[in-house]
């Protein structure tokens, strides 16, 4: 009887132990042209605390930077963005964040206001499976996933990546134990420069309200940093497109006096911020790059630094520490690129393929 | 629900749990509770059906069996001569009758209104449009009830037995509900007579280990030949067949022979699973299929596919039929009037058309399953008719007694089934095209000219389904089930192999986000 038992928990073990190695292989690393997909779990490999927590979309992670922001005024911040991070898995994250660490202020990037649904599956993967179990990251699926998509599929998903089985790459080899790091502090970055150009023209909508769900999130976000204690900032990043329509404006204006907010709206405080739209975007005018992040945390550090309960890091050595490692990988990071697109003339992790001589 | 589906795993993890927790008694009734949850989860609108069709026959059978009852007490009152008794009898056997076709009447005309309406409909449409009339409106469209075929053949086999003293009533209601409703043969059959299924059903054999284990390996088998093969197989086999201008010469013979695949893959894989389910909860369905490609003639191919329906056929139109007033009276007529050799024939003849006339239309409310069915008919009719002729033939060449002649026997009947297949697809003349391009025009060169491509097979699918294909043809060798041939092996090939099984599945299965979830294809009988 003992001996059956103890056949039985090997095979058990076993089969639970090749099964979680094939969905640990087939699970895409997200390591190469999309690295978006590594920002949510980067979170957990810190080791210190942070006083800014910023929120949102690509325009929180695209747009500044937390390094310059700790090199200029000593604040420790972390970015939990991600593509197309809906205004509930905002909610979520914050609450995610709020077991482990109190910050002293959140910073919400609002653009993610007016998107009511989630477009496309791959976001909410790349948003969700980094996070950890808990009951936020189930409700943050409940509350965003698209139709098709399952809870099953997060607790397992062996059962959404399978037929990656046939297309593996050797990055899924490669990153079988661990992925690399791709984000300094949430912060993704790109050291190459598209000037801003054409835009096609933005369709008027036949409604502008923001949908009910995501007031209700902004609401709770409100109400969850208000219980805590926490700062909150609403702010709109330099972006040239998509438009930004003054509807939407006037809500949030509306919003943020009503409920005595700062509201920080950067297309209006370019000059301020020194944001040159032939340099510091990579795509053409709807991320900045990092030389614009940087001019981002700057001009954003201003404001933070006068939030009470805002200290200065770097006077804490083993916080610099901690930090003067994050800015040497920074550095060498932002240094291989610019050499790269200097002499290149693009980055080719992110390019799909080598541009032709003609530059087609 | 989908049995390829995760609600449809949650649902039998509980109902399996359940199992092992219910009181063997409470059983049946537990598996009426989970009966009524699988069909109602489409909407509980559609429990309509299945309910009235069980409580009329509940209410019909009782009614037929408390009129011989009550008369057979009667008569044991009365002191009638043998005149008088046989009059009694005959007039007792007109008022059950009058139940017996209320029930026929009632419950095919619900199958009838539901599934072929729009076909008559099209049907007396045309006639009409010979006038230049027409109905001048257009059907809504409805939601065919999941397995209406399969429960009213059940139920309406159940009143027949009552009414032929075959089977007694079943006095509760309930029991008749589980008959009806009980889900794993809601989905392709089987289709099961009450006497066969009564005992098992309500009185479910024991939970135990070993049947446990055999109902799992043919679970795993059953979903590998539905996920991994026929879902992987069909939406290249559609490539073909809705595209023949494109696909045609030796991609036609692929389509023939990836069609027959395709369906066999499906449908017995899910009469694996729905065998397993039922087996693993103690309950034996009886089978459906035994190795049809190995038959050696397409009639004995009829008798291994879908064996449970062909014998509802058997048994409740052909020998009804072909023992028939009107078959007598045919029969004796053309004896008469051509000779005895043709009289003869007639019940087989009238009872073989009818019975294919009803499988085609069974099949698909559309002339092209009419004819598929007919085909098959003169197919059969005709090697009856030559059985003499081949046997005289078969007995002048020695190596027909060889097993390379059995197996070429075997290659030949499944090419034409295969081909009679294809009568389901397209129009008479269109499949005899098709054929003669086939025959002529088939190049193996042709599937390197880059039209492979188009049917979304990758280098991967190819492998697997090569590999999914040997195993298919290895049980189809094997008399022993795979299930039954991996209970003898040690306990480490078991695990092995089930887990291997399982593996194979998860990762080579089509199925998940982006897959839209294929019904069985006999699903929508």
């Amino acid at each position: 009887m003992k001996k059956r038992g103890f056949v039985f928990l090997i095979l058990s073990l076993f089969s639970i132990a090749v099964l979680a190695g094939f969905q640990r292989l087939v699970v895409p690393k997200y390591m190469g042209q999309v690295v978006e997909g590594n920002f949510t779990a980067e979170y957990y490999r810190e080791t210190t605390p942070h006083q800014v927590l910023f929120l949102g979309n690509c325009e929180a992670y695209e747009n500044l930077s937390p390094v310059v922001l700790f090199r200029e005024y000593g604040i420790t911040s972390y970015i939990r963005g991600n593509a197309n991070q809906l205004m509930p898995q905002s909610y979520y994250l914050l609450e995610d964040t709020l077991r482990t660490e109190t910050p002293v202020a959140v910073v919400l990037n609002i653009s993610s206001m007016k998107e009511a649904v989630q477009e496309n599956e791959s976001y909410n993967r790349m948003t969700m499976d980094g996070m950890r179990w808990s009951s936020s990251k189930w409700k943050a699926i409940e509350a965003t996933k698209t139709e098709g998509e399952h809870m099953v599929e997060y607790l397992f998903p062996v059962l959404r990546f399978h037929s990656r089985i046939k297309e593996l790459e050797a990055d899924d080899f490669t990153y079988f134990w661990e992925r690399g790091t791709v984000s300094h502090n949430g912060f993704y970055m790109r050291a190459d420069v598209r000037p801003a150009g054409e835009f096609p023209a933005e369709r008027r909508l036949s409604d502008y309200s923001f949908s009910e769900q995501n007031w209700e999130y902004l609401d709770r976000i409100r109400a969850l940093c208000e219980e805590q204690g926490i700062t909150l900032i609403l702010m709109k990043s330099p972006a040239l497109y998509p438009a930004w329509h003054s509807q939407w404006e006037e809500q949030i204006v509306s919003y943020a006096e009503e409920h005595d907010l700062t509201y920080l709206n950067c297309m209006d405080h370019l000059d301020e911020i020194g944001i040159d739209f032939s340099q510091d975007t990579y795509d053409g005018g709807l991320h900045m790059n990092v030389y614009g992040a940087e001019k981002m945390a700057r001009y954003f550090g201003e404001l933070l630094k006068e939030i009470p309960g805002i200290t200065d890091g770097r006077t804490d050595p083993e916080l610099l520490a901690v930090w003067e490692e994050k800015g040497r990988f920074y550095d060498s990071m932002k240094m291989a690129q610019e050499t790269e697109f200097a002499e290149h003339g693009y980055l080719s992790q992110f390019t799909e393929a080598e541009p032709s001589s003609d530059g087609s | 629900m989908l049995l390829v589906s995760y609600s449809f795993a949650a649902f039998l993890a509980v109902l399996l749990l359940g199992c092992f927790l219910v009181p063997e008694r409470f059983r049946w009734l537990f598996l009426l509770l989970f009966s009524l949850i699988f069909y109602g989860a489409g909407g509980p609108q559609y429990l309509v059906y299945p309910l009235v069709t069980a409580l009329s026959t509940w209410y019909l059978g009782k009614r037929i069996d408390r009129i011989g009852r009550e008369a057979k007490a009667y008569l044991k009152t009365q002191n009638f001569d043998r005149a008088q008794k046989k009059e009694y009898n005959r007039s007792v056997k007109k008022r059950q009758k009058r139940y017996l076709i209320l029930g026929l009447v009632l419950n095919f005309g619900i199958l009838a209104a539901i599934k072929y309406t729009p076909f008559f409909y099209e049907i007396c449409n045309g006639l009409l449009g010979i006038f230049g009339l027409s109905f001048g409106f257009s059907l809504p469209g409805w939601t065919l009830p999941l397995g209406i075929s399969y429960y009213t053949f059940q139920t309406m086999g159940y009143l027949v037995d009552v009414y032929n003293k075959t089977e007694e009533a079943e006095e509760n209601p309930a029991k008749l509900g589980l008959f009806t409703l009980y889900f794993p043969q809601l989905t392709a059959g089987p289709v099961s007579r009450f006497g066969a299924l009564k005992e098992t059903l309500f009185s479910p054999e024991p939970m135990s280990f070993l049947r446990f284990k055999r109902a799992g390996f043919r679970i795993l088998w059953g979903y590998f030949k539905k996920l991994v093969i026929a879902d992987r197989l069909g939406p290249a086999v559609l490539v073909i067949t809705q595209d023949p201008q494109t696909y045609h010469g030796i991609y036609g013979l692929l389509g023939i022979l990836g069609y027959t695949l395709w369906m066999y893959a499906d449908f017995s894989g899910c009469i694996d699973i729905v065998l397993g389910i039922s087996e693993a909860i103690g309950i034996r369905l009886p089978e459906n299929f035994d190795r049809p490609f190995a038959s050696k003639s397409l009639a004995e191919l009829w008798r291994r596919w879908h064996m449970t329906l062909m014998q509802w056929f058997r048994e409740y139109i052909f020998f009804p039929v072909s023992t028939s007033n009107l078959a007598k009276r045919l029969s004796n007529g053309l004896s008469k009037r051509l000779s005895r050799e043709v009289g003869n024939r007639v019940p087989l003849y009238l009872g073989s058309l009818t019975v294919w006339l009803v499988t085609g239309i069974w099949h698909g409310a559309s002339w092209n399953y009419v004819s598929w069915g007919l085909a098959n008919c003169v197919v059969m009719l005709a090697s009856q008719e030559l059985a003499g002729v081949f046997k005289s033939a078969r007995s002048r060449f020695g190596f027909t007694k060889t097993k390379a002649y059995g197996y070429f026997e075997c290659i030949r009947t499944c090419l034409l089934f295969a081909v009679l297949l294809m009568f389901q697809y397209y129009p008479f003349p269109v499949v005899f095209a098709m054929l003669i391009d086939v025959a002529a025009g088939s190049r193996i060169s042709d599937l390197f000219d880059g039209r492979f491509a188009g049917l979304g097979l990758a280098a991967g699918d190819l492998w697997i389904l090569a590999l999914g294909l040997v195993l298919l043809v290895i049980s189809g060798l094997r008399k022993e089930s795979i299930q039954d041939l991996l209970l003898k092996k040690h306990w480490l090939i078991q695990y092995l192999a089930a887990f291997g099984l399982f593996l194979l599945i998860l990762l080579f299965g089509v199925y998940g986000h982006g897959y839209d979830a294929s019904q069985f294809i006999y699903n929508q009988f």
